[in-house]
C-alpha cells in the first residue's frame, strides 16, 4: 500500500465521519428536548393571609354578625349559669355550646368557665384577680396568665403582623392572641402541608439510613 | 551538453487546464460535508426566541445608568412584559432607604412546615411554574439535631407538624460576606451596602442580581452554601393571570432562559415600607422581618432577648442576615 492509497482510505474514512455527524446533529439526536411534566397550578387558598381564626374585634370591624355574642337571649342577666361537673370534676359543656372543646391547660385544670368568663355579665371576660375584660381588649385577659408570651407579642416578637414594617409609610396590623388560638381549646391546628417541590430530576424519597458503627 | 528533451507525454495535463474531475469531485464532497455541519452547528439558533434588541444589547450597567437611562430601560421591560402577557406592570426602581438594614429572623418553634411561605414567594416574585423555581426549601428535621444530611424537603403527610420533627425553611441569607458576589465575574450581583471612606456604611443589605447583565455562568451558584440561588434553564413559565403587576427592577420582574435569580427579601415589598410577601402568609407568624438600626422593631427585640442560636453554617465566615431562633 502506498502513500497516496493512504492518504485517500483516511479522507474517505473522515469524509464519511464527518456525514455521519452532521446526520446525527440535524436529526436532533443530541438535543431531545427536556420533557416536562405537568405541575399542576398551586391551590390559592395557600396563598391566603387571613388568619385561622376571626376575633371579635375583627367581627366588628367587618360589620358582621354578632348575634352569637349576644348572651342574653338565653342566659338571664345578673345571673351566674349552673356549672355541672362529672364523676373525675370534668366539665359537662351543655348541649348548646357543644361546639365547645374544652381544652386549655393540662390535665382538666383549667375546667371552670368563670375562670375567664365573668360570672354575672356573660358579656364580658374577666381576669383570675377578677378585672373585668371586654371581648375586644381580649388579650390583657391572656396575657394575665402568659406573661413572658403576652411581653414577647407586645414587642411583636409573638405572633402575625402584617402590613408595613415602616410606620411612616404605613399602619401595622397586630393580630390578637384569638386569631390564630380557639381560646377553649389553644394549641395551633395541625394542617394540610402545600404541595412539595417538583425537582427536574425527581430524587430518591429520602436518605438512606446511617450505617451502624 | 543540451538540456534534456521533455519526456514525450501521450495524454499531457497541462498545469493550468482547470480543475480535473477527480479534484472537482472531491473537492465538492468536503465543502457540502463543511457547510452541512456549520449549518448543523448553527441550528440552535433558530430556536432562540428571545434574541435580544439593539437597546438591550446596549444597555448600561445598573450602577453607571442615569435616572433618564433606567426610565428608558423600565419603559423597554414594562413594553415587553406587556406584550408577553397582555398586562401592564408598574414596575419601579426602587433604591436603599437611609437608615435601614434588613434582618430577618425566623422561629423555630413556630414553623409548622406548611409551606405556605413557598408558594406566596412564588406568586409574589413571578417564578416559573413549569419548571419549577422556589426560592423557599422548608427541610424536616429530627428533634435533637440540627445535622442537614438528616433533612428531608419532600415530606407530605396528610397534616403538618408532624409528631418527632421540627422545619426549617431556608432561602437567601443575604450575607454580610457574600461568597456569591466574589465569584461573579461581571459584577451582575452584588451586595446594596457601601462603606464610604469615612466608613459609613450605606444600604440595606440585600445581595441583588441584575437580569440584565447575569451571563448565567452559575458560578454564584455553585458559590453559595445555603443552594439559595436558582437558575432558569428555560423560558419561565408564568399563567398570564398569576402574573403580579407590582414589580421592581432589580425584584421581581419577569426572568429571562439563562439568568440566575433567588430572595431579594420582595425589593418591590420591603423597600416600599411593607413587609415580606412569605412573613405575610405565614400562619403562625413564625416569620419577622425589619430594620435592625431602628431599636424599636421587632428584630430588634428578638436579637437582644430571644434565643438566637444560629445563622445557618456559621462557620463558612458568610455572616447571614438571616437569623432562627427559639421561643423558649
Amino acid at each position: 500500500m502506498n502513500s497516496q492509497t493512504r492518504t485517500r482510505l483516511a479522507l474517505t474514512g473522515l469524509i464519511l465521519a464527518f456525514l455521519a455527524l452532521t446526520t446525527l446533529f440535524l436529526s436532533n439526536w443530541s438535543r431531545r428536548p427536556v420533557r416536562l411534566t405537568t405541575i399542576p397550578l398551586v391551590n390559592t387558598n395557600f396563598l391566603d393571609t387571613a388568619t385561622v381564626r376571626r376575633s371579635y374585634a375583627d367581627l366588628v370591624r367587618a360589620g358582621e354578625d354578632l348575634s352569637d355574642f349576644d348572651c342574653s337571649v338565653c342566659h338571664e342577666k345578673g345571673k351566674a349559669p349552673p356549672l355541672r361537673y362529672d364523676t373525675n370534676q370534668n366539665l359537662i359543656v351543655p348541649k348548646e355550646h357543644s361546639d365547645i372543646v374544652m381544652g386549655h391547660g393540662r390535665h382538666g385544670r383549667n375546667n371552670n368557665c368563670f375562670n375567664c368568663h365573668n360570672e354575672t355579665n356573660l358579656e364580658l371576660l374577666q381576669t383570675r384577680d377578677g378585672h373585668a375584660v371586654k371581648f375586644a381588649d381580649s388579650p390583657a385577659l391572656c396575657g394575665s396568665c402568659h406573661g413572658p408570651t403576652y411581653r414577647d407579642w407586645e414587642a411583636g416578637a409573638h405572633g402575625r403582623i402584617s402590613g408595613y414594617w415602616n410606620q411612616k409609610l404605613g399602619t401595622a396590623q397586630r393580630k390578637q392572641c384569638v386569631n390564630c388560638h380557639n381560646p377553649h381549646s389553644p394549641p395551633f391546628p395541625s394542617r394540610p402541608p402545600a404541595p412539595g417541590p417538583h425537582p427536574l430530576r425527581p430524587m430518591t424519597a429520602s436518605v438512606e439510613p446511617e450505617p451502624n458503627h | 551538453m543540451p538540456p534534456p528533451a521533455p519526456s514525450p507525454n501521450p495524454n499531457p495535463a497541462p498545469p493550468d487546464a482547470g480543475i480535473s474531475r477527480r479534484n472537482f469531485l472531491r473537492t465538492s464532497v468536503v465543502l457540502t460535508t463543511g457547510l452541512a455541519a456549520l449549518a448543523a452547528s448553527l441550528k440552535p439558533l433558530l430556536d432562540m426566541n428571545d434574541f435580544p434588541t439593539m437597546e438591550r444589547f446596549l444597555q448600561k450597567y445598573y450602577k453607571e445608568m442615569t435616572p433618564e437611562d433606567m426610565e428608558k430601560v423600565l419603559k423597554r421591560i414594562t413594553d415587553e412584559t406587556e406584550k408577553q402577557y397582555g398586562l401592564r406592570p408598574h414596575i419601579r426602581d426602587l433604591k436603599p432607604m437611609d437608615g435601614v438594614e434588613f434582618v430577618y429572623c425566623l422561629n423555630l418553634t413556630r414553623c409548622i412546615g406548611c409551606r405556605k411561605c413557598v408558594h406566596a414567594c412564588v406568586a409574589e416574585n413571578n417564578q416559573s411554574r413549569n419548571p419549577e423555581i422556589q426560592y423557599i426549601r422548608v427541610l424536616k428535621l429530627p428533634h435533637g439535631s440540627l445535622d442537614l444530611e438528616k433533612a428531608e424537603h419532600d415530606y407530605n403527610p396528610e397534616k403538618v407538624p408532624e409528631k418527632g420533627f421540627f422545619y426549617m425553611p431556608v432561602q437567601c441569607q443575604q450575607c454580610k460576606n457574600p461568597p456569591c458576589v466574589k465569584v461573579c465575574p461581571v459584577h451582575a450581583t452584588w451586595q446594596e451596602m457601601e462603606v464610604d471612606s469615612a466608613g459609613k456604611r450605606k444600604g440595606d443589605g440585600i445581595t441583588v442580581i441584575d437580569y440584565d447583565w447575569c451571563i448565567g455562568c452559575r458560578y454564584c451558584e455553585a458559590a453559595c452554601p445555603y443552594w439559595a440561588r436558582r437558575f432558569n434553564f428555560t423560558k419561565p413559565e408564568i399563567p398570564k393571570e398569576r402574573l403580579n403587576p407590582d414589580m421592581a427592577y432589580l425584584g421581581n420582574r419577569p426572568r429571562r432562559q439563562g439568568v440566575m435569580e433567588k430572595c431579594h427579601f420582595c425589593i418591590q415589598r420591603t423597600r416600599a415600607g411593607r413587609y415580606p410577601a412569605c412573613l405575610e402568609v405565614c400562619p403562625t407568624g413564625a416569620r419577622k422581618f425589619g430594620n435592625i438600626l431602628d431599636p424599636n422593631s421587632e428584630v430588634s427585640y428578638i436579637l437582644s432577648t430571644k434565643r438566637v442560636f444560629i445563622q445557618l453554617k456559621e462557620e463558612m465566615g458568610t455572616s447571614p442576615r438571616f437569623f432562627y431562633y427559639f421561643d423558649v
